[in-house]
């Protein structure tokens, strides 16, 4: 076993798509020696990323999984049924789009994986320096093409994996650039004895006298290969393949299928939002929390304020008592604005600050392989991005209420002074007259279960499938309308359970 | 690859279905409130609306949850929902009506002003004693007017020590339960009820007096129902005399002072066809000059205090219904040596467990009270502090709270000593009336019961020596004794006895 790193046997792989599933290996039988620098071609479209993210233990959880046939063994551990939790740590990948967090420095960005890889952050300066960025700029978003995949790797050596994987790391990169990559590649394999690398690439040429083999994704007979380090691409490894493969599922039970992993996902992100509350980077949380109470509470306020003082003006301007019972017009009318109204506004305008931001982000790094990054550093995603913003809406959201409470009330003493000419104190005694303590305890419960399931939604749609930046525009899309919807329902069931 | 996930995505499903139903259940049972139905008929719905309360005694106890036409559409019916807690206040018997501003003209005054401002509402009365809870969708004949009775509820309670009198007039000129009693101007009772006479010939009002005014009405007093009235002529000008009665009539009374004696309970009296001529007079000089009324005058010449003692209290029986014990008599009343006001009287008159039997043992007395009415016509509780333990009928009571300037009988009017002179011998019994004013002595003897004699005092040879008590304890009715059963002061104990007796 020790000298094989991946064994297949009899293993097969079938894309389930609607109404058909793509047959894209069958029966094959094979074992890549360990400590070897293997090349992994085939033509577009043929399977080598789905089987690099299978071995990556990245399958898209929202979608109907690929079907896997036989068996596929990887560095001793079967993958029978899902990924197994024990390999996270010896399997390192660099994706495609590198998955850099963006928002960190480069040095942090390989700080975060050394610490999920358990290893002393103070490795990061000796990483950095093998990779040739010891001097790098301290924004990830600015570091060149060339620069991103050198950090990638970096930070795929934190865990000092057994196996390395990588998709296309000279795509986009200048030969000289790509032989580069491809020499500290080589030199990264060389470290370790133990170290198995398999790298995905279109660019034989960069690896020319670096490789061990060359594994070879036979198309026409949805086969794998072994090929010695002299391998030359032919026709017929790259021609298309000749047909689809057998109809096996009905396009029903794939709808059943994906609606019920959609379901699970919904599920999924509820259960995680309740039981990673705990925050695994409290600063982070900290931060974020901070960000959505201060920054769309001017914006809130003023929300509040005009609906406040409008509904005043308006009440008071049309009394029909004309000119008494004042007071009682303020109390009814300051009652229903800060208890149901101002709330309700609050709510929606929060939604339309913060969760489109914070889908569009979300969507962003799922589509730029950052979520999927993270999980292969063994990290859980939903601890690194939504716990902070579990915090951030559950907490955010009442502040902005209480805010825009504030600023309502205000607007609404200016009114009943333009309006009736009421005095500040008669104004606060009417209007506060009405409401208790149970009152402020809806209104807060309203906000804060509001913005704990506004989070989950966004945090649901944001990381859902995403294949292109449409994907991402109809997520956040829906993340508003879903939050609004939220904040509909929370705030009537409510309201409604409390007054009717 | 994804089995857990598919089973993890089919819980979660189940949950939504789940929560929808319970969401959708418990909305529904916001509607389905627990409470009692009751369906209640009016003539007309007098701008009752769905949502609209339904109020007992001034209290939300349920709401009204719609208002529609009865089938042959000649009646409003009115669905309630009775809070649970209010269904035994709706009992076979309840009046159901709706409260909306109304005028009944003069004879009623305005009512209902309330809902002027705010939705009507729908009342409802307990009738006393209470019937049987009212069972859910009981269809209830809805009345137009509130019932006389809720009105009477309204009125302040009866205190201990209140006249009750009957006035009786020849018309009702609006008076209702609860018009004011204004002497002097200043309101000092109420109308309790108006009811025309078993006859016809005439209308009998029943009053209180507030027992601090007690001591305005007289035999002489005069009374007369308040009517704007126009007097006056076209050189004099014009008077208006009681404009208050414009909002609404009220029973005025004048008495000058230090005229007549003051009246017990029950007390008739006709009233006057309109407002005597009167003129008040001005304000006595020496009460401007603060000098003290003679306000304990009320107190006998010949110096010896005798009070009306009044006993209330309840026997519970087992197997029976409760026996209420009402007794009044007298007492005699002097200050004892640490300034205690001490009445002696008999002690089968104030313990109820000293006269009552019960064939099952000890009889249980609860709720016991003792009041005591001044000669002023003050009353003050009191409490029984000593009982004769030789079975001789005689019994202590202090009185709570008596004032300072209390005047009991002096102690050289008292005779505590073995006493040579026999109750037999020439003398007179003392009693008061109900309202503590003395009545006329009775000589001595005779064995018929004299209604509410117990405890009258013995007075011979000018100072007090016993008290009268009961022939038979346990046959005691009304505090009626024969004055011919004595109890010597000698009895009582050294230290309720004045300083030096």
């Amino acid at each position: 076993m020790t000298d094989a790193a991946i064994t297949f046997a009899g293993f097969g792989l079938a894309h389930r798509r609607a109404g058909r599933e793509e047959t894209l290996l069958h029966g094959v039988d094979l074992a890549l020696p360990t400590h070897g620098f293997y090349a992994f071609v085939g033509a577009s479209g043929g399977g080598k990323s789905s089987v690099l993210r299978l071995l990556a233990g990245l399958v898209e959880p929202r979608e109907p999984a690929p079907r896997v046939a036989g068996d596929l063994v990887v560095l001793g551990h079967s993958f029978a049924a899902d990924f197994p939790p024990a390999l996270r740590r010896d399997v390192a990948a660099i994706l495609q789009d590198e998955g850099l967090l963006d928002e960190r420095s480069p040095r942090a960005n390989v700080e975060l994986a050394l610490r999920l890889a358990d290893r002393s952050p103070l490795l990061a300066a000796g990483l950095l320096a093998q990779v040739g960025l010891e001097h790098a700029p301290d924004e990830t978003a600015r570091l060149s093409g060339g620069m991103r995949k050198r950090l990638a790797v970096a930070r795929a050596l934190a865990s000092s994996p057994r196996l390395l994987l990588c998709d296309e790391p000279t795509a986009g990169l200048d030969p000289a650039g790509a032989r580069t990559i491809a020499a500290l590649l080589r030199q990264a394999h060389d470290q370790d004895l133990q170290r198995t690398t398999l790298v995905v690439t279109h660019d034989l040429p960069a690896f020319a006298g670096k490789l061990d083999g060359v594994l070879v994704l036979d198309r026409a007979r949805r086969t794998l290969r072994l090929e010695g380090p002299a391998y030359e691409p032919n026709a017929a490894d790259t021609a298309t393949a000749p047909g689809e493969g057998p109809v096996r599922a009905s396009e029903a039970l794939h709808g059943l299928r994906t609606l019920l992993l959609q379901a699970a996902g919904f599920g999924e992100s509820l259960l995680e939002a309740v039981r990673r509350l705990p925050p695994f980077d409290l600063g982070e949380a900290a931060r974020a929390t901070w960000r959505a109470c201060v920054e769309p509470a001017p914006f809130v306020a003023l929300g509040g304020g005009v609906l406040g003082g409008l509904a005043t003006f308006f009440a008071l301007q049309n009394n029909p008592l004309h000119g008494g019972m004042e007071s009682a017009l303020l109390t009814g009318t300051g009652k229903v604005a800060l208890a149901v109204l101002v709330p309700l506004l609050a709510g929606f305008f929060f939604c339309a600050r913060v969760v489109a931001g914070a889908t569009a982000r979300l969507g962003a790094m799922k589509r730029s392989n950052q979520i999927a990054a993270l999980q292969t550093m063994g990290a859980r995603p939903a601890d690194l991005l939504l716990t902070p913003m579990v915090w951030a809406m559950a907490i955010g959201m009442p502040v902005v209420t209480f805010a825009a409470c504030v600023a309502a009330s205000f607007a609404a003493m200016a009114a009943a002074a333009a309006a009736s000419g009421t005095t500040a104190g008669g104004f606060v005694h009417a209007w506060l007259a009405a409401l208790t303590g149970r009152d402020a305890v809806v209104v807060v419960g309203k906000a804060a279960l509001s913005g704990l399931l506004v989070a989950v939604a966004s945090w649901h749609l944001g990381v859902g499938p995403k294949r292109s930046s449409a994907d991402v525009g109809a997520a956040v899309d829906r993340a508003i309308v879903a939050a609004m919807a939220i904040v509909l329902a929370v705030h009537a069931i409510a309201t409604f359970a409390e007054y009717a | 690859m994804h089995r857990l996930r598919y089973l993890l995505g089919l819980l979660t499903l189940l949950g939504a279905v789940l929560g929808a139903l319970w969401l959708q259940r418990t909305l529904r049972n916001l509607d389905e409130r627990p409470g009692v139905p009751l369906q209640v008929e009016f003539r007309e719905a007098r701008g009752l609306r769905p949502g609209a309360l339904v109020r007992h005694r001034g209290v939300d106890v349920g709401a009204v949850r719609s208002v529609a036409l009865s089938p042959d559409g000649d009646k409003a019916v009115v669905q309630v929902l009775l809070d649970p807690a209010a269904t035994s206040n709706a009992c076979v018997g309840s009046a159901f009506w709706i409260v909306t501003p109304r005028f009944g003209g003069l004879a009623d005054g305005l009512s209902g002003l309330d809902t002027l401002v705010r939705d009507a509402y729908v009342a409802f009365a307990t009738p006393s004693p209470r019937g049987t809870p009212l069972p859910p969708g009981s269809l209830i004949a809805g009345r137009e007017r509130p019932p006389a009775d809720a009105e009477a509820e309204s009125l302040e309670p009866v205190r201990h020590g209140d006249l009750l009198m009957t006035l009786l007039v020849p018309e009702n000129h609006g008076l209702r339960p609860g018009s004011p009693v204004v002497h002097r101007g200043v309101a000092t009772g109420d109308v309790r009820s108006v009811a025309l006479a078993t006859d016809g010939s005439h209308v009998e009002v029943a009053l209180r007096i507030a027992r601090e005014y007690r001591a305005t009405v007289t035999d002489k007093a005069v009374f007369w129902i308040a009517r704007p009235q126009l007097s006056g002529a076209l050189l004099s000008g014009f008077t208006v005399q009681d404009a208050a009665s414009l909002l609404s009539p009220f029973v005025g009374y004048h008495a000058e002072p230090g005229v007549g004696v003051l009246v017990p309970d029950g007390h008739r009296a006709a009233a006057a066809a309109s407002r005597p001529d009167f003129d008040l007079a001005p304000v006595p000089a020496s009460v401007v000059k603060g000098a003290p009324t003679a306000a304990k005058a009320a107190t006998a010449a010949d110096g010896i205090v005798v009070v009306r003692v009044v006993y209330a209290a309840t026997e519970r029986d087992t197997f029976t219904p409760d026996d209420d014990i009402r007794r009044a008599g007298n007492g005699l009343l002097y200050v004892d040596r640490t300034g205690r006001a001490v009445v002696i009287t008999a002690r089968s008159l104030v313990d109820g467990s000293y006269t009552e039997s019960d064939g099952y043992g000890a009889p249980e007395i609860a709720d016991e009270q003792i009041k005591v009415v001044l000669p002023g016509g003050g009353v003050l509780r009191a409490g029984r502090v000593w009982v004769d333990s030789d079975d001789s009928d005689l019994a202590a009571l202090v009185l709570d709270g008596a004032p300072p300037d209390l005047v009991g009988t002096a102690p050289d009017r008292l005779a505590f000593a073995v006493d040579l002179v026999a109750p037999q011998a020439p003398g007179v019994v003392r009693l008061v009336g109900p309202d503590g004013a003395p009545l006329a002595p009775i000589p001595v003897g005779g064995t018929t019961p004299q209604p509410e004699a117990l405890g009258g005092v013995f007075v011979g040879d000018g100072k007090a020596r016993s008290v009268v008590v009961a022939d038979d304890r346990a046959a005691v009715t009304d505090g009626a004794a024969s004055l011919v059963n004595f109890v010597l002061l000698q009895r009582v104990p050294a230290e309720l006895r004045p300083q030096g007796l």
